[in-house]
């Protein structure tokens, strides 16, 4: 299972580099977090959470590190806040509509 | 301890719900959420629906990129998770696509806020 969060504005870059390389399936929400920088201060005002977008794929061991490169690429804009990806470990995956386990 | 993320119908969730309850599987974390699986959203094309062609020519034919879900979270005990997947697959199972889907993570330890339990005692 792959986590990235990432801006809003890229998220769609994001979902649609993914869906020409093939990986269509994907869950995203709207989140709110802050990172290393604690947030974003503008003048006086502080922003302690800023939205952004959380994608969760889940996709075959084989298929993780072209999944990383893509949203790496789509998501990057070189400034603070371009988001962090997590990769965590997924046992069973059950399809509801057939019962059938795997991906 | 494992952490058993589904994605459903939001018009399931009710139904879920109650039946989660009734199994004294109380504890769910639920979260409005967008997604797509192997039928990549909803396409009028691949499913057939008939699209005049005004409306092709609008562009007016994208269907939807993403469908709205929703997401429940249940960490439970090792010997519990079988019994929640089948609540929920019984439950959902409505044959058409859409339906959703399970994914069983593994857990290493959970902790109550409250009484500072940790491991199965926090569930």
């Amino acid at each position: 299972m792959i986590r990235a969060i990432v801006r809003p504005e890229t998220a769609d870059a994001v979902t649609d580099g993914l869906a020409d390389s093939g990986f269509y399936s994907m869950t995203k929400m709207p989140v709110f977090g802050r990172g290393k920088q604690k947030g974003l201060t503008v003048g006086n005002t502080h922003y302690d959470e800023l939205p952004k977008i959380l994608i969760i794929v889940v996709v075959e061991d084989s298929s993780v590190d072209e999944v990383l490169k893509i949203i790496q690429f789509k998501a990057y804009t070189g400034s603070e806040g371009d988001g962090k990806i997590f990769i965590s470990p997924v046992e069973k995956a059950i399809t509801v509509r057939t019962g059938a386990s795997g991906i | 301890m494992k952490e058993i993320i589904a994605i459903i119908r939001p018009s399931k969730m009710n139904a879920t719900k109650k039946k989660l309850d009734e199994m004294d599987v109380p504890s769910v974390t639920a979260m409005p959420v967008w997604g797509r699986g192997n039928q990549r959203g909803i396409n009028p094309v691949l499913t057939g629906i008939e699209v005049s062609k005004e409306a092709m020519v609008k562009g007016h034919v994208t269907g939807m990129k993403f469908v709205p879900k929703r997401m429940l979270v249940i960490v439970a005990k090792d010997e519990d998770v079988d019994k929640i997947v089948d609540i929920i697959t019984k439950t959902n199972k409505t044959g058409y696509i859409g339906d959703g889907k399970i994914f069983i993570c593994p857990t290493d330890n959970a902790m109550k806020v409250r009484t500072k339990e940790t491991g199965d005692a926090a569930l």
